[in-house]
């Protein structure tokens, strides 16, 4: 179907100007006289408290890292200590206007903001709701350990359970709120809408867009916000999410009820620095963050430059872009100038700022001026604002002397329990999904390439065994295309978006037919933002929802990298297993296009703790397990090679079934049998093992050949099994050979069969050196012939065949130049 | 008499089905309106009138597969 939406050329071409609206700078006017009418002196006076709790939380902590005692306390405190410390204003100011149901996503300066969020939300929400959050938080054990330790009622010991909660995260004890597992920049408690603080610079703005897409799709209440840095403006992927957050498409194509564009307000602390990089003037060129909306959409993100270093000038525009937000208006934008008064850590000498400069703006701190305004306008005296400041500072004390106490948060005991980290990573779960299908645009039964697969034969080899074409008999896209339909149909909270998915039916027709059954809200055309599309899917998950992302080619993975391997692999370790991230991403291995458009990167998946991989190699495969893929409640990464997308089955008699079905993760599968050697492959390497098969098997050599399917996890039994019965291995891969996933297989074997193995295991990949094009793949990816010329050569030197293929190079010399 | 033919579809492609037809036998077509839709197992593909006139005889019916050169109809 074309587009919708006609791009002509008289509109384009037309004489016209581009206009810019003017955008406001510190516009916030109100007397404080109609502050107290609105708010009341009780809750004025409950902004300078929280300020001032933050401030002493972190003057705590920098007293550690500095003199290693507070208040008389002893600790060593090893850890980050990224602190706010004149920015207590825009933490503070923000949270006033948020309520529970908005989700803050934080940076590495983010203590301040988690803090005032708690605080915020204690405020607002009533006794019992409190309760049973704290009751259901480790069942209570928090709770009862803040009662014994600080004691306090209702809010009172909501606050002490706030503060010890985060506090022993700090320290990563094991009952901090994220079980020790975050520590100081990533601590999080979703209850009270703070979600997970990232120590990614700009880690969190597309995490945040994908938390706002959910709530947009799943009609939940509040906003998202991202809490980035003034440095964070320098990210890709900070462009990337707002951009997302933008698209026009949630206006023009969309027909979600709750309609509009996803509630997202990109919160920026502008303290003026990166580290020491200087934002306005030196490493940027926007002179005011703020301009930054201009660039994005219409609307300009509503985009303002707020004084931080007042509360309530902050407070009111949250208030007034979260309104905007729930309209369905966003994204928003706010420039929030908070200057940090110390360090970017306490390593941090301050050689990029002069003394001049902190003074000028040390009149400007937070809380300064807001004491001074609250005794000016009699709403305080002096005499109350120094009996808080001590009555916090016993606060913290208490708070400090508790987390600091290993009998009362307990260091988290990996000596008794060597794997207790490991055992976080995954939950394995998988959902079950509902018999009902969901609303769709067309019955899958009325649309072309489904009539098409209905014709097909389900079994790959005619009568005679000869292979029937791809348009003739089931391919590994249509198993994965079927996999896809029957999880779109069953659960509606799983969407698929990527580059190029709807009208191409993604680049290599998995999604083909697909557009014509699912709006545009379950299946979209992302921008060309591989960062954003990938942590995008990792908040949308994190809140609930379940996504379905692609890039168009592995050699992509590179422009989603914090994205993959730090974002949508660590969070449910990080949370001590209480976020579940399900999502897949699919990542198409290509073929022929030369050195950026045909690498298997599996090995650097592989590498990183917290994923599941996936390559399979056949329709039955392919099939079900991308169904249990997208069943899995831990996040999937999802091989695919082109170069056989169009492959038959021809391993299963039977067929690959019409019907739904899932293929355990982690059981690599016996392909063809032999005595003489194993052959375990990975992903479409299988092809030419069956090839090489046949060909050694008229030498009389017969030939195990494995496919692994699943490279994380992997169970090694049917390898061991099977070697201690040839005494041989070659594992092949299409991978570059030094520091894949097929060396790891191949060690481990090595380990655990060496008093089976007759010669040492070998691995057959790709040499170390870029994939030239089409023509010459022949003599880079492992042929038939290669494998053969393999376990003659090596295997059984007696049976000598003449080697045809061109790796006669010695390994250990081509490692010595590099290669 | 002008015949609609399956075009070249790439090197690796010798067949392609027929998903749709979006005129009726007996129907008239100018040059260059679109009139059948075929799908390899690349992509979909829409055919064009090669003439003008009427549409005199379909040769392939919604869901038969074609070889590349093949007639899909006529047009007299
Ligand atoms: C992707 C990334 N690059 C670099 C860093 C190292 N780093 C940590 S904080 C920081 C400065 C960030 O500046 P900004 O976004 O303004 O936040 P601020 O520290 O001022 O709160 C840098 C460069 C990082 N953590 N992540
Ligand atoms: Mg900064």
């Amino acid at each position: 179907m074309p587009k919708e939406i006609p791009v002509e050329p008289a509109a384009a071409l037309a004489r016209a100007k581009v206009t810019f609206s003017d955008i406001p700078v510190c516009d916030y006017d109100e007397p404080i006289a109609e502050e107290r009418e609105r708010r009341g002196d009780a809750n004025l006076r409950e902004i300078l408290r929280h300020m001032l709790l933050v401030r002493e939380f972190e003057t705590m902590l920098a007293s550690y890292k500095s003199t290693g005692a507070y208040r008389g306390i002893e600790f060593a405190y090893k850890g980050p200590a990224h602190l706010s410390i004149g920015q207590e204003g825009a933490a503070v100011g923000a949270a006033l206007a948020l309520s529970p149901d908005d989700h803050i996503f934080g940076s590495h300066r983010s203590h301040g903001e988690f803090i005032a969020k708690g605080l915020s939300a204690i405020a607002t929400l009533d006794e019992t709701a409190l309760d049973a959050i704290m009751d259901e938080h480790q069942h209570g054990a928090l709770r009862d350990t803040v009662k014994a330790h600080l004691g306090g009622d209702g809010k009172v010991l909501a606050e002490n359970f706030l503060l010890l909660g985060v506090l022993a995260e700090i320290f990563m004890r094991a009952n901090g709120f994220n079980g020790g597992m975050g520590g100081s920049m990533h601590a999080f408690f979703p209850p009270f809408g703070a979600y997970p603080n990232n120590a990614l610079v700009s880690g969190s703005s597309a995490i945040a867009t994908g938390a706002a897409l959910y709530k947009k799709l799943a009609d939940k209440p509040g906003i998202a916000v991202a809490n980035i840095g003034d440095g964070a403006t320098g990210c890709g992927v900070t462009w990337e999410a707002m951009n997302f957050a933008a698209m026009a498409q949630y206006d023009t194509l969309w027909s979600d009820p709750r309609g509009g564009r996803p509630p997202v307000l990109f919160f920026c602390n502008n303290n003026f620095y990166g580290m020491g990089g200087q934002t306005s003037g030196e490493t940027m060129g926007w002179e005011r963050l703020s301009r930054l909306g201009a660039g994005v959409n219409p609307e300009q993100m509503h985009a303002e430059t707020v004084d931080g270093t007042n509360p309530l000038a902050v407070a009111d525009a949250v208030a007034r872009k979260r309104e905007l937000l729930l309209e369905g208006k966003g994204p928003a934008l706010l420039d929030v100038q908070c200057y940090r008064s110390t360090g970017h850590s306490t390593t941090d000498a301050n050689a990029y700022r002069s003394r001049d400069e902190l003074k000028a703006w040390a009149e400007h701190d937070p809380i300064v001026k807001f004491a001074a305004t609250l005794t000016a306008a009699g709403v305080m005296s002096e005499a109350e604002v120094d009996a808080m400041r001590e009555s916090v500072g016993d606060t913290i004390g208490a708070v400090t002397r508790a987390a600091v106490d290993p009998a009362i948060a307990p260091i988290v005991d990996v000596p008794n329990d060597p794997t207790l980290i490991g055992d976080l990573m995954f939950n394995h779960e998988a959902i079950d999904l509902p018999e009902a299908e969901v609303p769709v645009l067309k019955p899958p039964a009325q649309v072309a390439n489904f009539k098409s697969i209905g014709r097909k034969a389900r079994f790959g080899l005619d009568d005679e065994g000869r292979p029937l074409s791809g348009m003739r008999a089931i391919t590994l896209r249509d198993g994965l295309t079927e996999a896809v339909l029957h999880h779109m149909l069953h659960d509606e909270s799983l969407i698929a978006y990527g580059e190029d998915v709807r009208e191409w039916g993604g680049a290599y027709g998995v999604y083909r037919g697909l557009s014509d059954i699912f709006p545009h809200q379950r299946l979209f055309n992302a921008p060309i933002s591989e960062a954003a599309i990938v942590s995008t899917a990792v908040g949308y998950a994190m809140e609930g929802g379940r996504a379905l992302v692609e890039l168009m080619y592995t050699d992509f993975l590179g422009r989603a990298g914090d994205e993959v391997f730090n974002q949508m692999a660590k969070w449910q370790g990080m949370s001590a297993g209480q976020l579940k991230v399900p999502v897949v991403l699919r990542l198409s291995v290509g073929s022929k296009y030369g050195a950026q458009h045909s690498q298997d990167w599996s090995a650097f998946v592989t590498h990183v703790p917290g994923l599941k991989v996936v390559y399979p190699a056949t329709p039955y495969d392919a099939k079900g397990l991308l169904a249990s893929a997208l069943s899995s409640n831990d996040p999937v990464v999802f091989f695919e090679s082109q170069r056989i997308y169009d492959q038959v089955e021809v391993f299963r008699a039977e067929g690959v079934p019409s019907e739904y079905f899932r293929i355990p993760l982690g059981q690599p599968d016996i392909k063809r049998l032999g005595n003489d050697v194993t052959v375990l492959t990975i992903g479409p390497s299988l092809y030419p093992a069956m090839a090489a098969a046949e060909e050694l098997a008229t030498q009389g050599i017969e030939t195990e050949v494995i496919d692994a399917r699943t490279l994380v996890p992997f169970d090694y039994d049917p390898v061991l099994s099977s070697v201690k019965k040839t005494g041989h291995l070659v594992v092949v891969t299409e991978a570059a050979e030094r520091g894949s996933f097929a060396m790891t297989l191949s060690a481990n074997v090595a380990r655990f069969g060496f008093s089976d193995l007759k010669a040492p295991p070998r691995v057959l990949g790709s040499p170390n050196w870029i994939v030239p094009g089409a023509e010459m793949e022949s003599t880079f990816f492992p042929q038939a012939h290669d494998i053969v010329d393999l376990v003659t050569t090596e295997f059984f030197p007696a049976r000598r065949a003449n080697r045809r293929g061109v790796r006669s190079w010695d390994d250990i010399d081509l490692a010595r130049r590099a290669l | 008499m002008t015949s609609i033919l399956v075009p070249q579809l790439g090197n690796e492609i010798t067949e392609a089905e027929v998903t749709e037809w979006l005129v009726g036998e007996g129907d008239e077509v100018k040059e260059g309106d679109l009139v059948v839709v075929i799908t390899t197992t690349k992509m979909a593909m829409e055919i064009e009138a090669p003439a003008s006139g009427k549409l005199t005889k379909l040769s392939a019916e919604e869901g038969d597969l074609v070889e590349v050169g093949a007639v899909l109809g006529e047009i007299g």
